[in-house]
């Protein structure tokens, strides 16, 4: 699939976004990216490389600290999203799966998908537990009780039930075994098809994010260091060494691979 | 059976109150320390409401003194409660007493302090043969209770907006990321509070005079929710003849004066023995 | 001083120092002598509205140890007063004790309450250690209440307190009891201001922000969370002592759970962690009344609603705690630092992000 961005306009267009943290931590600098409409897009990068705060910027959930969008604008569907509230941003389409707090842990699960559920949306709820049948054998469990993977399937239900145009998902892989995060990316691929849901999914899984999204981009340091179609990404060397974990061929020494590190050819 | 009805009756008014505070502290873990001073201020709202229609036509008094009451609740959100976010809870609880003592001196200045009382109905139901009497106010105090929280019950178990108002108390960004208007949520629940303090001052102004001390019933309110778990509303009414029966029964059987003291020792025993009360959970006092 | 950056501290004993800026000691001997000059030419009026700024101010200051250093909510703090009266007016009274020996009594009492008082503070936290104090007020209250009652002079007058007597002089004019207060509220201050930049302020400081992180790094949470309410109890037995000789009775009605929120107030508006502004605190709430007072009697009666002053005054003290806790939470002290550090730092206009704990 390649990217479609020059054909027609962004579902989702980011341009040059600056966020700083308490007047004076700059988490993410300069970024702009793109998601097109029924496209899944991937975010890759390490801890503190800023995923999660552009994510957060996104969808308003930028915490009521001292937390700022400086720079840059967010448009959705022709819109501007920056300064509005959060439940405005979803109401719009733009429905967020948070890392934490991903879910009503007081609440069953049955309640918590009805969150807000109206008459329309009865069927998308149905859909969920097509598309997560353990889900539909614990429907008056508590939500705290479920088990991880349990708790992501919920929590992706739940922001289904929301009529999202774009779904963003925050960290996925955090705290699941890696054979549950493959089950559920591949649900989540079948739900892009399917439904035709555009989705911004952040992840530190380099790998499997990039299995299943058509077009990467990596955050180092709050900047976007690399972009491009997915096929491309898993080929380039760079990748594979950092994200991927492995070159072929040679072992290297940490002297090396220190070396190599500050010259880090993807700057060019 | 006249013990049985007083407790009733008094327990009814506690459960009120500490329906009043439960329901702000599930909402957003703030102690209103002010509920007290909303009810007797509701309750002489409801007197001078009365005078201007000059006692003809309860229901407009009713009707003028819930929409002021439910008014005023969202106002106090709106205009105090809303900047408080991030902070703290206890700050908001100091903001609350403020209010308390700035409501308190509200009666001084416009009512000063006059002690004046509620004239619901006079009619006597039934005698007792100790001596007691079983009046209409009695009656319309037990049903306005059961009512009151048969209406709350329905609510948060059974709508959506009840869901909505549980996931918003727990967890407001989620709930605000799942298109939920969490302000509104809020406000409603505050218009909600100060209503049913209203409700209760006007209930309690029927049996006894109303004066600027009459604001200590805030304690046994906050006693009543403390007992039953602060964000429970079974513990509520359970909370609120709890504390009922141990005044009452204390004032009959061990000394009058000595029931004032009740609440406090009451709040004291609760703290040592059992301090997320009957229906909390001990994670309560984790989350302040 | 380093050279060059008059705001950068690179010892320890610069951090410590009390008031690190020449401009700072200027103003502090500035106000000293005021202070000291004040009665000379000031009329009996002024010196006792500055008599019971100075208990208040005591108060205030025991009352910031404990909620503004250590942040342990106490809602009981007239109690503490009331101990400190009471046991000051049954010792003089009734047995005849001397100043000498009352007041260290009382506030030895005291700092036993404040232990006792201070025990639910090892479990509970912010609003639920709130109602345990006010649970405690009332117990300690009604004590006090069924005492007054039974064994006061008379049961409504309270228990009447013979003036101090220090080696056969006795304080009993407006002026002795400015200059002793002085002492005494000065000795406090010093007192505390050491306390808040040793060890022991620090531990506080610590349990105050974090008090698990604190435990884990060695601090004793569960001893400096006690001795913070022994002090503060000490401090406010003391208020309580001097107040039972200088008002020379003593009423149990007089120790209100307002009384307690007077004092919270205070410190909030002065600052909360801060002695400066516990004293700014304690002058502004209890000049307060006094200025609504005069105010009202200058207003035309047409537009006095038909009241007295005193439900005004109570209106503009709910007024002030809601105010400052919405719109200046750190206090009138912060209104200090920010106009003199705009001054330290002209003509560069940044400002510190985290500024260093003032005292």
């Amino acid at each position: 699939m390649s990217s479609p961005q020059q054909r027609s306009k962004p579902l989702l267009d980011v341009r040059q976004l600056e966020v700083v943290y308490n007047h004076v931590a700059t988490a993410v600098q300069g970024v702009s990216l793109e998601v097109a409409d029924r496209q899944i897009v991937a975010v890759i990068g390490t801890n503190g490389a800023g995923k999660t705060t552009t994510l957060r910027a996104i969808s308003g959930f930028l915490p009521a600290e001292d937390v700022a969008v400086t720079d840059g604008t967010i448009t959705f569907d022709s819109r501007p999203l920056v300064g509005r509230l959060p439940h405005d941003i979803s109401r719009r389409g733009v429905v967020l799966v948070p890392e934490r707090h991903k879910l009503f842990d007081t609440l069953t699960v049955q309640e918590n998908l009805h969150f807000n559920l109206t008459r329309q949306r009865r069927e998308i709820r149905d859909k969920v537990f097509d598309y997560f049948p353990r889900l539909g054998e614990r429907k008056s469990q508590i939500a705290g009780l479920l088990s991880g993977g349990e708790k992501q399937m919920l929590a992706i239900g739940m922001s289904l039930v929301c009529e999202p145009k774009l779904l963003l998902v925050d960290e996925l892989s955090l705290g699941l075994a890696p054979i549950v995060t493959e089950e559920i990316m591949g649900i989540l691929q079948n739900i892009n098809r399917q439904l035709g849901i555009a989705m911004l999914i952040v992840e530190q899984n380099a790998a499997a994010a990039l299995r299943v999204a058509s077009f990467g981009y990596v955050l180092e340091g709050g900047r976007v260091v690399f972009k491009g179609v997915c096929a491309k990404l898993m080929e380039h060397q760079d990748i594979k060494e950092f994200y991927l974990g492995g070159a072929e061929g040679k072992t290297r020494s940490y002297r090396d691979l220190r070396q190599y590190a500050r010259k880090r050819r993807w700057w060019g | 059976m006249e013990l049985l009805v007083s407790i009733l009756v008094l327990g009814a008014t506690n459960a009120l109150l500490a329906a009043g505070i439960v329901i702000v502290y599930k909402a957003s873990r703030i102690v209103n320390f002010a509920h007290g001073e909303l009810a007797i201020v509701g309750a002489y709202v409801f007197y001078s409401a009365g005078l201007i229609t000059q006692g003809q036509s309860l229901l407009l008094t009713i009707a003028a003194t819930a929409a002021i009451s439910a008014l005023f609740g969202v106002a106090i959100y709106a205009a105090l409660m809303r900047r408080l976010v991030g902070q703290p809870t206890f700050v908001a609880a100091m903001v609350t007493i403020g209010l308390a003592i700035v409501l308190k001196a509200a009666i001084v200045v416009f009512w000063h302090s006059k002690s004046v009382g509620i004239n619901l109905t006079r009619q006597t139901l039934y005698t007792f043969p100790g001596g007691g009497r079983l009046t209409l106010v009695d009656v319309i105090t037990v049903s306005c209770c059961i009512a009151f929280f048969a209406a709350l019950f329905a609510f948060f178990n059974h709508t959506r907006l009840g869901r909505q108002f549980r996931g918003a108390a727990e967890n407001p960004l989620l709930a605000s990321q799942r298109q939920v208007n969490v302000n509104l949520i809020l406000a409603l629940a505050w218009g909600a509070a100060v209503f049913s303090a209203s409700l209760a001052g006007v209930l309690f102004g029927s049996r006894s005079m109303l004066s600027p001390q009459s604001t200590i019933i805030g304690l046994s309110g906050l006693t009543a929710a403390l007992v039953g778990g602060l964000d429970s509303l079974r513990g509520a009414v359970i909370g609120g003849l709890l504390v009922a029966a141990a005044t009452y029964l204390t004032a009959r059987l061990i000394d009058p004066a000595l029931s004032e003291a009740v609440p406090f020792a009451i709040l004291l025993i609760v703290m040592t023995w059992r301090p997320w009360g009957i229906f909390g959970t001990p994670e309560e006092l984790n989350r302040v | 001083m380093a050279a060059g950056s008059p705001y950068l501290r690179v010892t320890y004993a610069e951090t410590n120092r009390i008031l690190p800026e020449p401009y700072q000691r200027v103003l502090v001997v500035a106000i000293a002598v005021a202070v000291l000059v004040l009665p000379m030419v000031s009329n009996a009026y002024v010196i006792y509205l500055l008599n019971l700024t100075f208990l208040a101010v005591i108060g205030a200051v025991g009352l910031n140890l404990l909620t503004g250093y250590c942040g342990q909510v106490s809602l009981g703090h007239a109690s503490f007063l009331a101990i400190g009266a009471f046991v000051t007016a049954i010792l003089s009274n009734r047995y005849g004790a001397p100043v000498w020996l009352a007041l260290p009594a009382a506030c030895l009492v005291g700092a036993m309450v404040g232990f006792v008082v201070g025990l639910p503070a090892l479990r509970f936290r912010g609003i639920y250690l709130a109602i345990t104090t006010l649970a405690m007020h009332y117990a300690i209250i009604f004590v006090l209440t069924t005492y007054q009652a039974n064994f006061g002079s008379s049961a409504t007058a309270g228990i009447s307190v013979p003036a101090p007597a220090l080696g056969g002089y006795e304080i009993n004019s407006g002026r002795a009891w400015y200059y002793a207060l002085l002492l005494v509220s000065a000795g406090v201050v010093v007192f505390s201001l050491n306390v808040s930049r040793g060890y022991i302020g620090r531990a506080w400081v610590a349990i105050r922000d974090r008090d698990i992180a604190a435990a884990s790094v060695g601090i004793n949470v569960a001893r400096f969370k006690l001795l913070a309410f022994v002090c503060s109890a000490t401090l406010a037995a003391l208020a309580g002592s001097l107040g039972a000789y200088f008002t020379g009775v003593v009423t149990v009605e007089a120790y209100t759970l307002e009384l307690a929120i007077i004092y919270l107030a205070m410190i909030i508006v002065g600052g909360m962690g801060s002695v400066a502004g516990a004293v700014l605190g304690a002058v502004f709430m209890t000049l307060l009344p006094f200025g609504i007072e005069r105010l009202f009697e200058a207003l035309p009666h047409a537009w006095r609603l038909g009241t007295t002053s005193y439900g005004l005054q109570e209106a503009v003290t709910g007024v002030a705690i809601i105010f400052f806790l919405l719109f200046e939470p750190k206090g009138l002290i912060e209104i200090y630092r920010r106009t003199a550090e705009y001054f330290e730092r002209w003509p560069f206009r940044y400002r510190e992000l985290q500024p260093a704990e003032r005292r």
